[in-house]
């Protein structure tokens, strides 16, 4: 039992161990990767500095920007489908009439323990052409005019494998936010129910603003998580057709270990991290201009 | 008390670091997925200047430990000569040099390729491992490799090396590895004869016409298409594909030109051509609609399965659809022909080429020149499996052949389908280049990825060529 406060040196002994494992983990990997991107590097002992010329090709890197652009459109579409999908799971479990909420819950979550690369593969097997469910089910309801091969659909591909990932992280939203509904007072409900609100406007007019700092939480998650996708875009398209559902971390890379160009991929990684801030950054400003409305 | 409290807090908080720190220091062990992979422990100290004497070449005068990473896996050995007969014999020699602990890393292929490129970056390159020939020049300049030319003109098996293999593996007048497993063919067309016969083909057709011809009864009788290919993973449209056709266009000499450095550009007019032809082709229908969502693995079940009557692959898929063929359909296997990639119009190269070829030597790291002991016992290693006792293994067990020649190869032990496939292989036909055993992977990778867009018809073959050109001038 702790009979009084520790001594200062051992509080900052213990925070010590977090802040190394910090540096060790993220800061030294950045300035390594900040220090390799100055220098013409194909691997091995021979690196040629070349200042800021890596920054410069990238700046003009048609592939990276448009791998960025896949980036925010997945962030967008996981928005929607991860943080909102699971706030309405989240009212819908909350209301009287659903039975088995802790079943719910479990089979909820459930997909989030699956590995990236497996649901992957689950996926590229649902889409398959000839023998996958999604062109079977198409064919059932006699609507075989839109088979079609999904994954060589460039127009389409971003979208199909953003699904994989907003199925996979519904149930991880919907743990959280259901933790934060379960702290507002019932009775708040129960006198709204008496004055005529339904469960919609239960939902937006008292649930949202009550859950609002744990909405924003969910949303820079989702954010900063989508801006360094890879796995199971990289196991269901490799990034193609050609680079249509090409992603910054799986340019990153292709260009470090295909081509072999270690200078330019750690370039490209310094380039994703500075993008992740501004974009986290534009968020955060949002958020807090959502929060003082 | 209390103090001697927080003096274990502090030093359990820096045992913790250290361990942490310790972590990704130099000797670390790698796990293999989908292998079988003991350890690895890394490269000794100091970098040097490469080797050109070629010490004793025996294992006998070194105990100790001698680290080997390739991808030859149990399940890649199932029914697949080469990467069998790789085992084998590195397990004899294991078993006749009991002093010397060889170390394996042992990684599918894909994963082998991506960790052998991540070692060469960080200069931390095993003993011994499997150099892919466009790799070659690159590790060169950086001296990660060792200059083998005198280890091989010293090898006791030079006389029977076949020595075109070599060129992958050469900058300028220096070798830096003994070619190892097979020689296969990169580019087959295995088809079911019977099934051509109905269509009105005695011997698969000649030309891309006929073949088109073909393809209309095909979809009138049952099949969804007349020939399976799978290109998701971005690189089987060169290896399989391109490589062969583009040197129908090309001939020879223009590769060699591209090899040099010496002129001969992507955008020549005969390399468009082909790269245009390509994309037609897989437009015309004759392909599966799906070819560049799902791999050669995928594709080759379509032929396996009946739903194909033609699939285009590797050697490496011939092994798989023979070895399953055999158990599941003894009838199609009998039934299975194999063909070169019929001339498309308008080229002019050889009627009869497919891309054959060793893509990956032994090689050894640079740094062993300065252990001659253990150079001695990785240049032995070097030497046996690349030499007799392996090529009589494959030429005994599959009909395949390797770096050393092997003469008076029996071929009436064989069935049907081994004897046709050897004849494909090694006599019929006239070898071209598989190009990404050469220039750079950089160069490769926009290719391939710009091949994705060309056979969906969404750019064209000049594109390509400037495109593959930019990354030429830029990489190599």
């Amino acid at each position: 039992m702790l009979t009084r406060r520790p001594p200062l040196r051992v509080i900052i002994g213990y925070l010590m161990i977090p802040l190394a494992l910090y540096i060790f983990a993220v800061f030294i990997p950045l300035m390594t990767a900040a220090f390799y991107s100055l220098f013409e590097w194909k691997g091995g002992p021979n690196k040629t500095f070349i200042g800021v010329a890596n920054y410069v090709t990238l700046i003009k890197d048609k592939v990276f920007w448009l791998s960025f652009s896949h980036n925010l459109y997945l962030i967008l579409l996981c928005v929607i489908g991860q943080v909102g999908i699971a706030f309405v799971f989240v009212m819908m479990i909350n209301t009287r009439s659903v039975k088995l909420k802790s079943i719910h819950r479990t089979f909820g979550f459930f997909p989030s323990t699956i590995a990236a690369v497996y649901v992957g593969f689950i996926w590229t097997m649902i889409y398959d052409s000839r023998r996958g469910v999604l062109n079977w089910l198409l064919a059932l309801i006699g609507r075989d005019d839109l088979k079609q091969v999904w994954l060589n659909n460039s127009d389409l591909v971003m979208t199909l494998v953003s699904i994989p990932l907003i199925w996979q992280y519904i149930g991880y939203y919907m743990l959280i936010l259901l933790s934060a509904t379960s702290s507002i007072d019932k009775e708040i409900f129960e006198s709204a129910e008496l004055d005529g609100a339904n469960a919609v406007q239960r939902s937006i007019h008292i649930v949202l603003p009550m859950i609002k700092s744990t909405i924003i939480v969910c949303l820079v998650l989702c954010v900063s998580g989508n801006m360094k996708v890879f796995d199971n875009i990289f196991v269901m398209t490799s990034g193609g057709p050609g680079n249509d559902s090409m992603v910054m971390a799986m340019y990153g890379y292709k260009i470090s270990f295909i081509q072999q160009n270690m200078g330019y991929g750690s370039a490209i990684s310094v380039g994703i991290f500075v993008l992740g801030l501004l974009v986290i950054g534009a968020m955060q400003l949002f958020s807090n201009k959502f929060s003082k409305d | 008390m209390k103090r001697s409290k927080i003096i274990l807090s502090l030093m359990l908080s820096i045992v913790l670091a250290i361990s942490l720190l310790a972590g990704c220091g130099g000797n670390e062990t790698t796990t293999a997925p989908a292998a079988d992979t003991t350890t690895t422990t890394a490269a000794p100290a100091d970098d040097t200047d490469e080797t050109t004497a070629a010490p004793d070449a025996s294992g006998d005068g070194y105990a100790g430990e001698l680290t080997l990473m390739h991808f030859s896996t149990s399940e890649e050995s199932q029914g697949n000569g080469g990467s069998d007969g790789f085992r084998t014999v590195i397990a004899n020699w294991e078993t006749a040099n009991p002093d010397i602990a060889l170390n394996q890393t042992v990684l599918a292929n894909d994963e082998y390729k991506t960790q052998v490129a991540t070692l060469a970056s960080a200069d931390d390159l095993p003993d011994v491992f499997l150099l892919q020939g466009m790799n070659t020049k690159l590790w060169a300049e950086q001296g990660l490799i060792m200059d083998m030319t005198k280890i091989i003109e010293d090898s006791p098996h030079y006389a029977d090396y076949n020595t075109s293999y070599f060129t992958p593996f050469t900058d300028g007048d220096k070798i830096y590895g003994l070619p190892v497993l097979t020689g296969g063919t990169c580019t087959v067309i295995v088809y079911d004869k019977a099934a051509w016969a109905e269509a009105g083909f005695e011997e698969f057709p000649k030309t891309w016409a006929e073949v088109e011809e073909a393809n209309e009864y095909f979809t009138a009788n049952g099949y969804t298409e007349s020939i399976a290919f799978g290109n998701s993973g971005k690189w089987q449209m060169n290896s399989c594909f391109l490589s062969t056709l583009g040197d129908r266009f090309t001939g020879p000499e223009w590769f060699q030109s591209i090899i040099d450095k010496g002129g001969a550009a992507f955008t020549d007019e005969p390399f468009v051509k082909a790269l245009d032809y390509t994309g037609m082709l897989f437009q015309s229908g004759v392909f599966n609609d799906d070819f560049n969502a799902i791999n050669n693995e995928d594709a080759r079940e379509y032929y396996i399965s009946g739903e194909t009557p033609a699939f285009i692959g590797g050697n490496w898929d011939v092994s798989y659809i023979g070895a399953t063929l055999l158990e599941t359909d003894p009838e199609r296997y009998e039934n299975t022909g194999f063909a070169v990639l019929p001339q498309p119009e308008g080229a002019t190269g050889s009627e009869n080429s497919q891309n054959i070829g060793l893509g990956y030597a032994v090689a050894i790291n640079s740094k062993l020149a300065d252990d001659a002991d253990k150079l001695a016992a990785a240049i032995d290693l070097a030497y046996y499996v690349t030499g007799p006792d392996f090529a009589s293994y494959v030429a005994e067990n599959y009909a395949l052949g390797g770096l050393t020649q092997v003469s008076n190869v029996d071929l009436s032990a064989f069935d049907q389908f081994t004897q046709d496939f050897y004849n494909y292989s090694y006599i019929d036909t006239a070898a071209c280049e598989i190009y990404d055993s050469y220039v750079d992977g950089a160069v490769w990778d926009v290719l391939n990825t710009e091949l994705q867009n060309l056979t969906n018809g969404s750019t064209d073959g000049a594109t390509v060529a400037q495109l593959t050109q930019e990354a030429y001038e830029a990489n190599y």
